[in-house]
Formats: C-alpha cells, sequence, structure tokens
C-alpha cells in the first residue's frame, strides 16, 4: 500500500489545494449549501478515478480503499482525544444520546420502507432500509438471506450507492438543515453518527462550517454518537432491525405494495 | 502492523502539511500531536490484535480517550498537543483516498436502478433526520435549549 507513490502524491496534491481554496459557503435563499475542502478532495479523486479516464487502475481503486480503512482510524483517534477532556459534557447529554441512536435505528425503516413500497420494490426494500447498509450490515444480511437474495440485492444496492454519493449527501443535508435554523448544532451533530466513517465524518464536517463556533463540540457529540452506533450497531441490527423490518415488510407489503409486473427491482 | 503503521504515519504527514494551509499551524507545532495520535492508533490496533472480538475502532477510541481524561498522567499536555491537530484537517486525506476508490464502484452503480438509488437517499435521510429530532426532543424535553 505504501509503495503506490503516484496515489500519494496525488493525495497530497489534492489536500493542499483543496485547502487553500478552503470553506465556501452558497446561499440559495431558503438555506446554505456548505462546500469545504474534504467534499473537493472527494470529487477531484472521483473525477481522477473515473474509470473512462484511465488514470487509475482496478488495483490502486482497490489500495485507495484499504488506505481509506486504515487512515480514518486516525480521525477515530483524534475524535477520541477530544472525548475524554468533555467526558462530563457527554454524560450531561447521555439521555438524548442514547435516544438518538434509536432515530438511527429507526429512522432508516420508518420513512425508508413505505416509501420503497410505494415505488415498486418488494423484498429488496427489506434490505434496503433495515439500516444505512455499510460492511457490518451486508455481512448480516447475507449471513440470513444469502448474498445473492432479493434481500442481499437490496442491501447492496443501497452500500454501492452510499460509497458513490453517501459523504456527499450527507453533507449537503447536514450543511443546509443546519442553515435552516431548526435544530440545534448538538442534535445535528449526534444525527451525524451515522455509524459510517466518511459520512460522519463529511457530515460533521459540513456543520462545523455552518456553525464555527460549535466545531469542537459538534465534533465531540458526532464522535459519540458515532461510536455508539458502531458498538451497538451489529447488535441492534441482528436482533432488532432485521426482524422488525422483515416484519413490517410482511404486513405493509399487501396494503401498499404495488402488483409486481415488471421484476421491480 | 509494520505496514499499518507506515501508512499510518504517512497520511499523518499530509494531514499535518494539510492542517499548514488550511489552518495556520506549523508542521513543528502540530507533530508532537500526530505522533500522539498515530500512537493511539497503533496501540488500538494492536489490543484489537490481541483481543478482535472488540472491533479495532472502539479500541482506538478507548485508549484516546483514557490518555486524555483527568486521571490520566500528563493528558494536559496530550490535550493540548492533540487539539493543534484539526479534526477537519485530518478527514481531508481520508476522503481524498475514498475519492480515488470511487471508480471501482461506478460500474455497479450504473447496473443499479433508479429505485435503489432513491432509497438510499431516503434511508440516509431517514437515519440522519430521526436522530437528529430524536436528540431534540430529548434536549427540550430537558429544557436544555
Amino acid at each position: 500500500m505504501l509503495k503506490d507513490w503516484k496515489l500519494h502524491i496525488i493525495v497530497l496534491f489534492f489536500v493542499l489545494i483543496g485547502e487553500a481554496i478552503g470553506v465556501k459557503q452558497f446561499n440559495l435563499g431558503v438555506g446554505t449549501i456548505a462546500l469545504f475542502p474534504m467534499l473537493y478532495v472527494l470529487l477531484m479523486g472521483g473525477v481522477v478515478s473515473f474509470p473512462k479516464l484511465k488514470l487509475m487502475n482496478e488495483v490502486q481503486m482497490k489500495r485507495a480503499a484499504g488506505i481509506l480503512g486504515i487512515s480514518f482510524l486516525l480521525f477515530v483517534a483524534k475524535l477520541g482525544s477530544m472525548l475524554g477532556p468533555s467526558l462530563p459534557k457527554i454524560f450531561d447529554a447521555g439521555v438524548s444520546l442514547a435516544v438518538q441512536e434509536v432515530g438511527h435505528v429507526l429512522g432508516t425503516i420508518i420513512i425508508g420502507l413505505p416509501i420503497a413500497l410505494l415505488i415498486g420494490m418488494k423484498r429488496e426494500a427489506i434490505g434496503a432500509t433495515f439500516s444505512i447498509d455499510r460492511e457490518p450490515n451486508l455481512a448480516i444480511i447475507s449471513e440470513k438471506y444469502g448474498a445473492d437474495s432479493p434481500e442481499g440485492r437490496g442491501a447492496l444496492g443501497v452500500y454501492i450507492c452510499g460509497t458513490v454519493f453517501g459523504a456527499i449527501y450527507l453533507a449537503i443535508l447536514a450543511g443546509f438543515l443546519g442553515s435552516l435554523g431548526i435544530f440545534h448544532p448538538i442534535s445535528l451533530a449526534m444525527g451525524a453518527g451515522v455509524g459510517s466513517g466518511s459520512m460522519m465524518a463529511a457530515a460533521s464536517g459540513a456543520l462545523a462550517v455552518t456553525f464555527p463556533n460549535d466545531a469542537e463540540d459538534i465534533a465531540l457529540f458526532a464522535a459519540a454518537a458515532n461510536l455508539i452506533s458502531t458498538i451497538l450497531g451489529t447488535y441492534l441490527c441482528v436482533f432488532f432491525s432485521l426482524p422488525v423490518t422483515a416484519r413490517l415488510y410482511e404486513w405493509l407489503e399487501p396494503k401498499i405494495g404495488r402488483t409486481r409486473k415488471e421484476g421491480a427491482k | 502492523m509494520l505496514e499499518k503503521t507506515k501508512v499510518l504515519v504517512l497520511i499523518g504527514i499530509i494531514a499535518i502539511l494539510g492542517n499548514w494551509v488550511g489552518y495556520g499551524v506549523s508542521p513543528v507545532q502540530a507533530l508532537p500531536g500526530m505522533l500522539l495520535i498515530v500512537l493511539f492508533t497503533v496501540i488500538g490496533l494492536g489490543l484489537n490484535k490481541l483481543i478482535p472480538k472488540m472491533p479495532a475502532v472502539v479500541w482506538i477510541s478507548l485508549i484516546a480517550l483514557i490518555a486524555t481524561t483527568p486521571i490520566f498522567p500528563g493528558n494536559e499536555w496530550i490535550v493540548a498537543k492533540t487539539a493543534e491537530i484539526n479534526f477537519m484537517a485530518l478527514a481531508t486525506p481520508i476522503l481524498a483516498y475514498a475519492g480515488l476508490s470511487l471508480g471501482k464502484d461506478l460500474e455497479s452503480f450504473k447496473k443499479l436502478g433508479w429505485r435503489i438509488v432513491v432509497i438510499s437517499l431516503v434511508v440516509y435521510t431517514g437515519t440522519f433526520l430521526f436522530a437528529t429530532l430524536f436528540a431534540e426532543i430529548v434536549f427540550k424535553l430537558q429544557g436544555r435549549f
């Protein structure tokens, strides 16, 4: 991984350009869109790795993904070092932190499943909406239904979407919701701790840009919420989310599911 | 493990340079903090090898957390040094690697139907919005803000 100097030099170059551009905010009238270095480098990387351009090969892209996994750990360590001095503050918000995790777990199902059925998805809907479908969730669904089942394909589809545009989407959503002034920055920060590394980083980054005075607290509470999602996520998924989603599907599908005329996918 | 440590050091260097350009913290000023962050990560990875039941992410958070709590000797120095590294500056190189790995998923992405794309947006919106909403409701009920 280390040997691929081309990869690292591209990253260094992107980072320097991205940081030099800095934060930009666009006012849309109703709210603002926050743009910041994390998003620039993500987009630049996406362009360079675009298969048609042939600037990078499959092996390099896989390597980049491998480094992503390792380097995220540094981010985790940084956030951990912010948690230590702030434990009283975190315990003080303990009830909110516990309850928001319920929101993370239910949030995918409550609106995801009905909409999936309304637009004509069948059993794919279970896999697609029982969680945010990151790696641990994929493992859970393929263990229960098999990777090539409709449920497995639904989960994989959302996984791919998440990899391709999850971070950017959550950053824009978080920045925009933040700028509306409905929610407190700390509540939004907890919302940002969705349990996926790059999505959490991008969403909390967007919030930090939108609320510069609360940047430290935003990182702190996003980190705490993300840690809870990471620790409890798998258990909640196996024992709660998946069985509940499957049950809800059986109940809701005859009511609002569309008739299967074209092998809906 | 050695390979991973080298990668961590390399990302650390890139992040230090980004931290310099973006947040005006000189590399000399940022170096001790970054070394500490790399150290926490390596210890966490080591512990994860010994006791793999607990994910590396949890081990690393725990080590970094303990080292910065008031019970740990020298915690004030550790907190001050790690604070020199802006969390956004550390995340930037990570997302650059994420971007560079995107190409490999584009082919499978193109094969997805529109429904799954719509649902993935709904799913991400749902998890973010409901967690935010629930946190906000509890804070309001407690009269915090």
